[in-house]
């Protein structure tokens, strides 16, 4: 996620989106070996996704296993156009941990880089391990920036698969209020991060 | 919520926690059924999901144990063994029919509709694109956001048992209702009609794991059940699994296991869910019906 991801509608896809799309449509035809390189490329931030939500390693193992399952059987439904991999992938591993802690808990309902392409053509993989680390630095800056109210949502929401009403419980703070601070949240994280994203 | 339909005002309001992933699986289909037949854009959605789609950036990054990748490459390959299987006996591949496990959300411009191009063709397409074409996609203004998300488990039940109950109705089938063996387990709705085909629907099935598989079997009278398939799990809790080569008679009874790996030919026991096929309800008077009707 960048900034011009951010911004600009029209972004033309990048080298690596290319990529991962042509890596996903052999995982598409039953390409064993395609499944293994996405696994590659998309192992350590699918594996500190579902950790961070879980909180639990074989329950994080667990969800990958579900998730990379889950992208094999049907890798043929990933529209292309529409978004990158990556985002396509790391979505279905964030929900199936979710639903994993969610299971828990009996009141709810319930960068690697294979195939480089060469350097002319070679953009910043914003994904990539490098990057990653810089963007994670905005990320977390524009989170660390929030009122205290608005980030404790977003964490309970995003990182603990909490429901709103389970937040509402836990904050002790009316429903309608927490809806609207993970809006200010989100809102005032956009601003930032194409502030951010933004600076030379 | 409880199934009431959405304003847009109420849908924009539940923006921020959809895109969150934080609505409980009843909002969330509220939320899906509202977007994909509203004409308003509804751009709140890309705009926040923009900065959902940025949070895993903020998370500290650990390496998955070694040992993962072979577990989850041998769970694939048994997979595919697993629907190369079916497909020789004649029934739908899995890997085609959205099996409940996970159905990822694609938003796409509005109007476009599930996706999921066969990669197969023959009796199983018509089967699948069927399957598919019930698969619908969240329409979301968005530029180069993939607001991804997956069928939750009502929906994909939903969708299952639509299937079953589209088997059902034709005329000559039968019905059964999985009862679980013990309170809490896999329950479920099958039907088999007079051309052999079968569809089951379950849910309340606990996520497989690693090879794990559950599997369907078929028994008629007094012969040894039959494997009709194998099925994995996921989140959604729910599964779903088509046959063929079934008598349509009552009496016979369906049963579903819980295999170590596919391709089990005797049921590991405990049997986990358990029903008789019967005559739907009515049929008796539709078949007389059917007799003085010109």
């Amino acid at each position: 996620m960048s900034a011009d991801e951010l911004r600009a509608p029209g972004r033309t896809t990048s080298v690596v989106d290319d990529i991962d799309r042509g890596v996903l449509a052999r995982v598409a035809d039953g390409e064993l070996d395609a499944l293994s390189e996405l696994y590659d490329r998309y192992r350590t931030m699918a594996y500190s996704i579902a950790l961070r939500v879980t909180g639990d390693a074989t329950l994080a193992e667990d969800v990958l296993q579900e998730a990379f399952l889950g992208a094999w059987r049907h890798a043929g439904r990933y529209v292309a156009g529409k978004g990158s991999v990556k985002t396509w992938l790391l979505a279905i591993v964030h929900h199936r941990a979710i639903d994993a802690v969610r299971r828990r808990r009996p009141s709810t309902a319930l960068p690697e880089r294979e195939d480089a392409p060469p350097p002319a053509l070679t953009i910043p993989d914003l994904w990539g391990e490098v990057s990653a680390h810089l963007d994670a630095a905005t990320v977390r800056a524009a989170l660390a920036e929030l009122p205290d109210a608005q980030r404790e949502a977003i964490e309970l929401a995003y990182f603990g698969g909490l429901t709103q009403q389970e937040i509402a419980a836990r904050t002790g703070a009316p429903l309608g209020t927490v809806k609207g601070r993970m809006r200010l949240a989100l809102v005032a994280m956009r601003r930032r991060l194409l502030e951010l994203g933004g600076e030379p | 919520m409880s199934g009431a339909r959405l304003t847009c005002d109420e849908v924009r309001e539940l923006a921020a926690p959809f895109v969150l992933g934080s609505l409980e699986a009843e909002e969330e289909a509220a939320v899906r059924e509202h977007l994909r037949g509203c004409v308003e854009a509804h751009e709140e959605y890309a705009e926040l999901g923009s900065v959902a789609a940025a949070l895993p950036l903020a998370v500290e990054l650990v390496e998955p144990p070694e040992s993962l990748k072979a577990r989850i490459l041998e769970a694939a390959a048994a997979d595919r063994e697993a629907a190369a299987a079916r497909r020789r006996e004649g029934s739908p591949d899995d890997r085609d029919i959205p099996p409940a496990t996970l159905v990822p959300l694609a938003p796409v411009p509005r109007g476009l509709v599930s996706d999921a191009a066969p990669r197969r063709t023959g009796p199983v397409l018509a089967w699948a694109m069927r399957a598919a074409a019930v698969v619908a996609i969240v329409a979301l203004a968005g530029w180069n956001l993939l607001l991804q998300g997956e069928l939750s488990a009502e929906e994909a039940y939903s969708r299952d048992v639509a299937a079953v109950l589209d088997v059902a109705a034709q005329r000559g089938a039968v019905t059964a209702v999985l009862a679980p063996a013990e309170a809490g387990g896999p329950r479920g709705l099958a039907a088999i009609g007079p051309d052999g085909r079968m569809g089951l629907a379950l849910r309340d099935l606990a996520p497989t794991s690693g090879d794990q598989v559950y599997e369907a079997w078929v028994i008629v009278g007094d012969a040894a059940p039959r494997p009709l398939g194998g099925f994995t799990v996921g989140g959604s809790g729910t599964g779903a699994l088509a046959a063929s080569g079934l008598p349509a008679d009552p009496g016979v009874a369906l049963a579903i296991t819980l295999e170590p790996g596919p391709g089990a030919s005797t049921p590991t026991l405990p049997i986990l869910a358990l029903g008789a096929a019967a005559a739907p309800p009515g049929s008796e008077a539709a078949a007389l019906l059917a007799t003085v009707t010109p």
